[in-house]
């Protein structure tokens, strides 16, 4: 066991001599220094003021983290849903416009805009699912397309009816102050974080100890196991849909009451959060406890490779491609060691 | 070639499939290799064959050292396998399977085809083997599929061939021309291993046998020195068990009735069928694989709609219910795919186990599982079953072929319904684990319960059956009462018009 785990950090140490060269050799070209660009990487990634980047990076991990898991619960009960960003933009859509709308007292404006937005998520993934299983799209095809739609209608109701004219932006309207979500005391880091942690730990357990996620998980590992001992297969990818859904809805309201306060054309779009939640669940090989870690992995590298940009004068597209260098090296290592190990399940499968 | 295997050990985990064992394969030779399920007759094979490496020991060809960094690797020195699973793509023609790896190229580049076709003639006509080589391998009989893969080693120029299990999905016609072909090799000396346990064909077939069990080499020899008793004796590591007796009993009232089936089937419709089984008696269906046995099956199970008819399951109708309903009034399926259908190879024993029981309150807290319920079930069963794993949080996908049948088995007889439909339950299983699931079965029906029992092994449902239905084509083509079964009828009722069953292998 020993030898294993020395092989492990053996392999590590390469990956990252491997990164470090890389990087070295791109900043030797655009003629940046290595060590301020490394310390800005750093400082920006996890530094600022008051750790002000830091909240900046944990904020942003939060959004990453929440989609992730929200993939991570098609994906393990093998529904391709990666109609996330449709479901995260439903989600923050009907978020706002339910906290313009609403009467009432903030508290219950608040959570009345939240538990619709994980409705209107749930409903948009459910769409998904009911084409798949009652039309024939396959989820893989119905879940992207969907993204589409959700996103132009979004755009349509801000740019129009909803739209804070005065603003001069395709925006909505602030949504009311007393719905934001409060920032931990002396910190810019609002609390929607703790939602994600919520969703995350609810995520864990579901996977690991409960029934429903014990049989999401045989039907994610084999369909025609789970048609065959009669698993409700139905109401599995359907039930399980709802819940990917209401995840992603969840990020999409944390998104307008924690950082933007409005729904902003494409806010949600362009950042890539959906995207990058499934990047960092397929890194992970979806091991529930990994994949929060795995989201504030990616978060670091994107505010980092930002913050060289402004600090170190290192070119932005220099960064992007750093970025994408170092998540190269990460995710073959982590999916390297993935790939050796179900090998050797296989090598023991064929024992006959 | 002469291929020498010398102290090679291989453990997966805590379990030791192969403990120092030494071998050589002479050139000109049929070399069988026999033993259980797990005794680790494949294991072996993999590591000459470079998909496994050892954790000890060393592999020679000719007298000269090699270590295998890939298959690849051996299949450039002449090793060639044909694995119990065939490894072929279904949307390619036989051509393009035959050649994938391996291209003949023309000067610039393209796939030279017609030469590859030159070569395969030359092969062909030497051991006398005939396929259409322009059919997509996805519409191919099994026997036929099986040709492929022997028609691709010999286009690879294997000197060393390794068969897993070669004929357990042959019908006995397709066996001889099989066995015929690899005698052809062994004159042409080619050095020929065959991974089986099936005793008879051992007898038929090999210059030499060996024996394992447990992972070891328990004696290797001439088969002129030794008797199949003596085989068998090794195999198992004791005596034989006595031959099965079977209790006269008088079946009760109806248990599965199917009325005027119809399903559509992969060449039209299958049906009309009408059959009942009776509570204390096995009904047996025989007939070679793909008359309509399958989609009878998933008609009845409910994994595919009926077009029309009804199917009665203790008195209710469940022909519109789905798969979950129709088990919980009463049925229990040992489907024959177990790699895929039966269990969930990337998940634990203890889960695979626990899949599909109709006692949820045994195993669950409100919406949480208790673990250490479903464990012990597991162990229940791999105590119960004698079932050969690593533990209860073992991977399904770590378990021998036999084992996996026995927890399959296991899992769903301990649900103790009214109807059992097992479908070829002992299909790549070893003599120990078939009396053993033929032994439950009998007991099943002993107390009271309905079988049905879907096989293409002509014998086993010969043993079993109370009466023998046989399918042809898409339909029954008679009726046979057990006690005055004939195989000679029955084969001519499965075989009616064979021949066109299977076209194009000479």
């Amino acid at each position: 066991m020993n030898g294993t785990l020395g092989r492990e950090a053996m392999s590590w140490a390469v990956a990252l001599a491997w990164i470090a060269a890389v990087l070295f050799i791109l900043m030797a070209l655009v003629g940046a220094p290595f060590g301020d660009a490394l310390s800005a990487f750093l400082q920006n990634a996890f530094g600022g003021r008051r750790f002000s980047y830091l909240m900046a990076t944990l904020s942003r991990a939060a959004l990453i983290a929440g989609m992730a898991v929200s993939v991570m619960l098609s994906f393990r009960a093998g529904l391709f849903n990666i109609g996330g960003e449709g479901q995260l933009v439903a989600g923050g859509l009907v978020a706002a416009l339910a906290a313009l709308l609403l009467p009432g007292p903030p508290l219950f404006v608040l959570t009345a805009s939240i538990l619709a937005a994980m409705l209107a998520g749930a409903g948009w993934a459910l769409l998904a699912g009911a084409l798949h299983l009652y039309v024939g799209v396959p989820l893989l095809v119905g879940s992207l397309l969907l993204n589409y739609p959700i996103r132009y209608i979004a755009s349509y109701l801000v740019a129009h009816p909803f739209r804070d004219v005065q603003s001069g932006m395709v925006q909505s309207h602030l949504v009311p102050q007393a719905t934001w979500l409060p920032y931990f005391p002396g910190t810019r880091l609002d609390i929607g974080i703790l939602f994600i942690i919520a969703a995350s730990l609810f995520a864990i357990v579901y996977s690991r100890a409960t029934v429903h996620g014990y049989h999401a998980r045989m039907n994610g590992l084999s369909p025609a196991f789970a048609r065959t001992v009669g698993l409700p297969v139905r109401k599995l990818t359907l039930q399980t849909l709802a819940m990917s859904g209401a995840i992603a809805g969840l990020v999409g309201a944390i998104a307008v009451f924690g950082i933007h306060h409005r729904y902003i054309d494409g806010m949600l779009v362009q950042p890539l959060y959906a995207w990058t939640g499934i990047i960092a669940v397929l890194l992970v090989g979806m091991i529930p406890w990994a994949v929060p870690l795995s989201g504030l992995f990616f978060a670091a590298i994107q505010t980092g490779a930002a913050g060289m940009e402004r600090s170190a004068g290192v070119p932005k597209e220099i960064a992007l491609v750093m970025q994408a260098v170092i998540i190269l090296f990460v995710a073959s290592r982590v999916s390297g060691a993935l790939v050796a190990s179900s090998e050797r399940k296989a090598g023991a499968a064929e024992d006959a | 070639m002469r291929a020498s295997l010398s102290g090679i050990t291989v453990r997966f985990g805590a379990l030791t499939a192969v403990d120092n064992v030494s071998l050589d394969i002479e050139p000109g030779e049929i070399h069988a290799i026999v033993g259980e399920n797990g005794a680790g007759k494949t294991t072996l094979m993999n590591v000459l064959f470079g998909l496994v490496q050892p954790e000890a020991g060393a592999i020679s060809l000719d007298g000269k050292a090699m270590r295998w960094a890939s298959p690849q690797d051996a299949i450039r020195h002449g090793l060639g396998m044909v694995h119990q699973h065939f490894m072929l793509q279904e949307s390619m023609t036989v051509l393009e399977n035959i050649v994938l790896c391996a291209e003949p190229v023309t000067r610039f580049g393209f796939i030279d085809f017609a030469a590859a076709r030159r070569r395969l003639a030359e092969v062909a006509e030497e051991h006398r083997i005939s396929i259409a080589l322009d059919r997509p391998v996805g519409r191919l009989s099994v026997g036929e599929r099986q040709v492929v893969e022997v028609l691709k080693m010999l286009y690879r120029e294997a000197e060393v061939l390794i068969l897993d299990e070669p004929t357990s999905v042959l019908t006995p016609l397709e066996k001889d021309r099989l066995f015929a072909t690899l005698r052809s090799f062994r004159s042409a000396g080619k050095a020929i291993v065959l991974i089986t346990h099936k005793l008879d064909e051992v007898m038929e077939l090999a210059d030499r046998v060996s024996v394992m069990r447990g992972g070891r080499l328990v004696r290797s020899g001439r088969l002129s020195e030794t008797s199949k008793e003596e085989i068998a004796r090794g195999i198992i590591g004791g005596e034989l068990p006595p031959a099965r007796q079977r209790t006269a009993r008088t079946p009760g009232e109806e248990v599965l009735s199917v009325c005027d089936l119809q399903v559509s089937g992969r060449g039209g419709a299958i049906g009309p069928l009408s059959l009942s089984v009776r509570a204390g008696e096995i009904v047996g269906i025989a007939g070679v694989s793909g008359n309509g046995q399958a989609e009878l099956i998933q008609a009845v199970t409910g994994l595919m709609p009926l077009l029309s008819g009804e199917i009665m399951l203790c008195g209710r109708p469940i022909g519109h219910l789905d798969v979950e309903d129709r088990r919980r009034i009463g049925m229990s399926y040992i489907p024959e795919d177990r790699q895929r259908m039966g269990l969930a190879l990337g998940a634990t024993v203890s889960e695979n186990a626990n899949a599909g029981r109709d006692d949820r309150a045994a195993y669950t807290r409100g919406p949480f599982l208790n673990r250490a319920a479903m464990a012990r079930f597991a162990r229940q069963l791999i105590e119960r079953y004698r079932i050969r794993v690593g533990g209860t949080s073992a991977f399904a996908s770590t378990m021998s072929g036999g084992n996996k049948q026995k927890l399959v088995v296991g899992r769903e007889l301990a649900r103790d319904t009214p109807l059992v439909i097992a479908e070829n339950p002992t299909w790549g299983v070893d003599i120990g684990a078939i009396d053993f699931i033929h032994g439950e079965l009998m007991r099943k029906r002993d107390e009271g319960h309905a079988v049905l029992l879907v096989s293409t092994e002509l014998d086993e449902v010969l043993a079993l059956s109370d009466r023998i239905l046989v399918m042809y084509s898409g339909a029954l083509a008679g009726e046979v009462a057990g006690a005055e079964a004939d195989r000679e009828r029955i084969g001519s009722m499965m075989t009616s018009r064979a021949a066109d069953a299977l076209p194009e292998v000479a």
